[in-house]
């Protein structure tokens, strides 16, 4: 019985270690580099309408960390982006792939974003 | 009677003081008059009808209207017109990133055995990250063909990347990226035609960056020549000549003038009058050996001061400078994580992945003898680590008739040398197996040593380096160049290191103050003597 207990205690602490050790490490599971482009649309889209000046987009993945960024597309705060019309229209699906391409980007990722 | 005798006396002695302080005034400040400086007639006489030209438009050249899918492609599309142009930049030195044009010869260059104090070695183009700067396609060194488009494309579009992206979208099945594919082709289409001969930007996006950011290595190189004022730079200023860096680093079958350790600058001393093809690489070429108006002391400086010594009076004008940069402090984690501490300017003072550094702005140059030359230290010159190793310094001293005194920027710090050997070492940096990723020192060094076939015996210590960089960029205009004062004085001169010339105001010799006052005192009284002398034997004529 006590055997079995253990088994069974060890297996779940392997489960969700492994589980949690999979998720913080992978983040979000969009297509990041479709994202790039998606994100780099969304300003030529708001230069067009002349909201802004330039299409270049004013944040860049290596400006926050990944915690800050993950923050950010969990709570949908989207401000700092300006061109609010313009995100409003973007699919779960394309803010799930800027999403990756700023979280796996970011200043503290192992590939930070450079304008290289 | 008497009162007239002492008026006319007091006259005479206040004509006479007059006279004295107007004669030494003339000395000290140059002769004004409306007549332009020689240099400056020179010189504009030289970049008269500067404008470029071309007789072809690239957008109408068929071999780049086409679908290119790799940056090799490009560089085929180029060649099928300019048929030498890879040959001849395959024994240009921004191409083998070595001194010599002899490839087995490594003593001096990127790829060879040199080092600085900053990322320290290229370790033989092993080290991917400096890669990025090398005249290739995705990085692939001496190996890769030939990307014209560094240098002579003035779109600022990241080629690399987008050809990157090209693939992995081509490759995949989601509709979606096929659209993006094509937008990504139809871009490259676009930025490939904008051919240029190379502008600040092109030039500056490796030499403003050089040693890992902005302004890091030169001081008198950085971002903000990209558009300067003229305040900033007299020939560069976008408001004053906007001269390109080829304006003066001219160029011979893609061998571009100024690499001036192996190309003193002294052999091109000379004026466009003498020769008039020869490289437009020093002040002289176009201001000429006397650049200042006629009766001005300050030409009767230039055969021992260099022009930018005077008119480059600071550095890192508008973005700071890296001043010292620390390799024993590198390797510190938080939670097992490198780190990053910033400091003034917002500039980093710690990287766990390099060290720690100091910043510093509006510098004052240190000044040396400089006949055109520099001695290195690279990784297989024996150093004594009791002593600061110079790994880079200028060679010149009074006796040397080509020697001037010139302004340095001197990076200092502290980097890895082998404690057996006595010799600087090479630690491989970036990738896989490199200290960034390791930081396991030791192993880095063993690495990056074996990449240039240089021995290590295991043990390594930290020594305190200096390298110098001439300050040649960043002249600024007339009225701020130095006054007198900064260099005769007494105290703080700026030529204070400077010790192997007697320098007037700065310095003090009895025998020559002596014979100066005695000069000064009899020649005063000689006057005084004779004017009295005319005037008592005059026997009370008045005509």
């Amino acid at each position: 019985m006590f055997k079995k207990s253990m088994v069974v205690l060890i297996s779940l602490i392997f489960t969700i270690v492994s589980f949690s050790v999979v998720f913080s490490s992978e983040g979000p599971a969009g297509n990041d580099r479709k994202g790039k482009y998606t994100y780099r649309k969304v300003y030529k889209a708001c230069a067009e309408t002349g909201e802004i000046e330039s299409a270049t987009p004013k944040l860049s993945p290596a400006d926050k960390t990944m915690e800050q960024w993950k923050t950010i597309f969990e709570a949908k705060t989207f401000e700092e982006f300006g061109c609010k019309d313009n995100w409003a229209a973007i699919s779960d699906s394309d803010i799930l792939d800027i999403y990756s391409y700023f979280y796996h980007h970011a200043s503290d990722s192992p590939t930070p974003a450079t304008c290289k | 009677m008497k009162t007239w005798c002492y008026k006319k006396l007091c006259l005479a002695l206040i004509t006479l003081s007059a006279l004295f302080c107007f004669s030494q005034t003339s000395i000290a400040t140059p002769f004004k008059n409306n007549e332009e400086a020689l240099g400056r007639k020179l010189a504009k006489q030289a970049v008269k009808g500067s404008e470029r030209w071309s007789t072809t438009d690239h957008k109408k050249i068929h071999a780049l209207n086409q679908n290119f899918t790799s940056g090799e492609d490009i560089t085929e599309a180029c060649l099928s017109c300019h048929s030498e142009a890879a040959t001849q930049f395959h024994k240009s030195i921004h191409w083998t990133w070595l001194a010599s044009g002899d490839k087995s010869d490594l003593r001096y260059g990127k790829a060879g055995f040199s080092v600085n104090n900053f990322c320290i070695s290229g370790n033989a183009m092993k080290d991917k990250g400096c890669l990025s700067c090398h005249t290739s396609w995705n990085n692939k060194g001496v190996k890769g063909e030939v990307n014209c488009l560094k240098c002579h494309n003035s779109s600022g579009f990241n080629f690399n990347e987008a050809f990157t992206d090209l693939k992995a979208f081509l490759e995949d099945d989601d509709p979606e990226t096929k659209e993006m594919a094509k937008e990504i082709q139809q871009e490259i289409k676009q930025a490939v035609t904008s051919v240029t001969f190379p502008t600040r930007k092109n030039c500056g996006d490796c030499h403003f960056t050089g040693g890992g950011g902005d302004g890091v290595k030169h001081g008198d190189l950085d971002t903000s020549l990209t558009k300067p004022n003229r305040m900033l730079d007299v020939h560069m200023g976008i408001d004053g000549k906007n001269f390109s860096c080829t304006r003066c680093h001219t160029t011979v079958d893609h061998n571009i003038a100024g690499r001036i350790y192996t190309n003193p600058a002294v052999e091109t001393r000379k004026s466009l009058i003498e020769d008039d093809l020869a490289p437009k690489i020093t002040c002289v070429s176009c201001h000429s050996s006397e650049p200042h108006k006629n009766d001005s002391k300050m030409n009767d400086h230039t055969d021992v001061v260099s022009c930018q010594a005077c008119h480059i009076p600071k550095f890192a004008r508008v973005n700071p400078t890296k001043m010292w940069w620390d390799w024993s402090k590198a390797g510190k984690l938080k939670e097992g994580k490198p780190y990053v501490e910033k400091g003034p300017f917002g500039k980093p003072v710690y990287k766990s992945i390099k060290g720690e550094f100091k910043w510093e702005k509006n510098v004052i140059p240190e000044y040396f003898w400089f006949n055109g030359s520099l001695t290195s230290t690279t990784a297989d010159d024996i150093i004594d680590p009791e002593q600061i190793v110079k790994v880079s310094h200028p060679v010149g001293d009074r006796t040397d008739p080509e020697a001037r005194i010139f302004p340095f920027k001197m990076h200092r710090g502290k980097q890895p040398y082998d404690k057996v050997h006595k010799k600087l070492l090479a630690p491989l940096l970036s990738g896989k197996h490199g200290f960034w990723t390791t930081f396991d020192m030791n192993n880095a060094i063993e690495i990056g040593n074996k990449t240039l076939g240089l021995p290590y015996s295991g043990e390594f210590d930290y020594v305190e380096t200096t390298y110098a960089f001439p300050i040649t960029h960043m002249v600024a205009p007339k009225e701020n160049a130095l006054s007198c004062k900064e260099c005769h004085i007494r105290q703080n001169s700026r030529l204070a290191a400077i010790t192997s010339l007697y320098l007037p105001g700065r310095d003090k010799s009895g025998l020559m103050d002596t014979i100066g006052w005695f000069s000064v005192f009899g020649a005063l009284a000689g006057v005084l003597l004779h004017g009295l002398g005319r005037f008592f034997t005059r026997n009370g004529k008045e005509n």
